[in-house]
């Protein structure tokens, strides 16, 4: 068994006065401080960072590390758009189950804020297809074709979609290491000026800088020894087409779906067993898509079922969704993402969550997508 | 990056999928794009599905509002898709029209 003892996460937000590196130094130093381990205790690194070669010409990323931890050891980079996190945490467990009593560090970074918009969202884009790019398909492009798609096959208004926002913003107010820390209302949303139709800018996550890290080890006597971990019961990965056009429905993400069974079958329990998840909401279609393809929600009533806010902290639901704020509030610093939502989890599960803390929270789930559905990674987390 | 010899390459393909007609199966309209489309903006996007089943994405192009529909029939043109490069080569592409 993989158990995670520790985790840090830099605060999320337009951090100008830290560079990348700085900021994967920070969450470095305090998830190895938390768990009282020196740098030589750690047998390998996972990094999980897309933007860095692209926006900054900085590649070569795991030999820096070594030298902030002054350490000679395997180090990995994984690369899988704004699943890089989740990917880069699914190669360290994999990594583990063959490699017998070892400490790894996973951590996610993403410096975003030193450029304009446009050439951030060019950056990103890059995750793209060749075609979906010469066409000068964003992102919010591409999920807005899924938005406008779903809206008409079940007959929802963006009023259906906006209510992901607006519980994720609350969640938001309720995590100091939040980029967002407002309320916002329907009318807020509603407002708020399009990116790409029928997607607005409060339907969105921002550009974020920010860095996460956890400690995984599969030294029992060591996990024993901390005063927080979690049991890793599941982490399974799927790829599927880049192009959204060549998928068989543009409504469902068929890698969540896929790595979604497989993970709960490895966990051997049910859907209904789990007491809070953090899904990947970049947009909030994709909060009400991944509900749907995760099997929490029967696919289509998910427009239906976020207006009843029953996944809201404080409405007393049996599951509470992204209580860190999501992509949408928390921010989505996108290699840092997958690495942040499987460190809520971990925090909910070892009572950590303070004023978003979900009572006797025994089993999570954290969800990672990359790109328009390319990848996605579905972790499944007991206390 | 556009390199001239990109450019050159994906001229082969585009000139077997000009003059298609085909359906709007799902759109958008980008207000917030990437710095090489940024002078076009807004520009909608759509998905078309040819004939032969085949689909090919474009941005519509010589359209009212009221054309932003799914069902809607098009037929590809080719335009110019980006402003040009460095080198000065101008890149053509696939787009739409209403039929």
């Amino acid at each position: 068994m993989n158990y995670i003892t520790g985790y840090y996460t830099t605060r999320f937000g337009e951090l100008w006065d830290k560079s990348l590196f700085d900021l994967v130094e920070e969450a470095l130093r305090g998830v190895l401080k938390q768990n009282n381990l020196e740098s030589s205790q750690i047998d390998a690194v996972f990094f999980g960072n897309m933007l860095a070669g692209v926006l900054e010409n900085n590649l070569h990323s795991t030999s820096k590390i070594a030298e902030i931890l002054k350490i000679n050891v395997p180090i990995f980079r994984s690369e899988a758009a704004c699943a890089s996190g989740g990917v880069a945490f699914n190669l360290a467990k994999t990594y583990l189950d063959s490699n017998p009593n070892k400490n790894v560090l996973v951590i996610g970074a993403e410096k975003m804020t030193d450029y304009s918009p446009e050439e951030t969202i060019t950056g990103l884009s890059a995750a793209a297809s060749g075609e979906e790019q010469e066409t000068g398909l964003t992102f919010s492009g591409l999920y807005a074709m899924i938005a406008n798609f779903y809206l008409e096959k079940y007959h929802y208004t963006e009023k259906n979609l906006a209510y992901v926002s607006i519980k994720n913003h609350y969640h938001g107010t309720l995590n100091e290491k939040a980029h967002f820390r407002r309320k916002i209302t329907l009318n807020d949303v509603l407002k708020s000026p399009y990116i790409a139709y029928p997607l607005k800018v409060l339907d969105s996550s921002p550009i974020s800088d920010g860095a996460s890290a956890v400690i995984m080890t599969n030294n029992l006597s060591l996990a024993k020894k901390q005063k927080y971990s979690v049991s890793v019961l599941a982490s399974e990965m799927m790829s599927d087409t880049i192009s959204l056009k060549e998928r068989k429905q543009i409504d469902t993400i068929l890698a969540t779906k896929l790595s979604g069974n497989k993970a709960f079958k490895t966990a051997k329990i049910s859907r209904k067993n789990i007491n809070v998840a953090e899904v990947h909401d970049c947009f909030s279609i994709a909060e009400i898509l991944a509900m749907e393809d995760l099997g929490f929600w029967e696919k289509g009533k998910g427009g239906k079922k976020i207006k009843e806010l029953s996944t809201m902290y404080g409405n007393g639901g049996n599951l509470i969704v992204n209580t860190s704020g999501g992509l949408k509030a928390a921010g989505h610093p996108v290699g840092a993402t997958g690495i942040k939502q499987i460190g809520e989890i971990f925090l909910q599960l070892t009572n950590q969550a303070e004023k978003r803390q979900v009572k006797n929270a025994k089993y999570g789930l954290a969800h990672n997508v990359g790109g328009s559905g390319g990848t996605a990674v579905v972790t499944i987390l007991a206390s | 990056m556009i390199s001239p010899v990109k450019i050159w390459r994906r001229q082969k393909d585009i000139r077997k999928i000009l003059n298609k007609k085909g359906k709007i199966i799902v759109w958008t309209k980008i207000y917030t794009p990437g710095s090489d489309f940024k002078k076009y903006a807004p520009y909608p996007v759509v998905l078309v599905e040819l004939s032969t089943k085949e689909k090919i994405y474009g941005q519509l192009v010589d359209y009212d509002e009221k054309d932003l529909k799914t069902g809607k029939e098009v037929v590809s043109v080719l335009r110019k898709v980006r402003s040009s490069t460095e080198e000065g080569v101008i890149a053509y592409g696939v787009k739409f029209k209403i039929i």
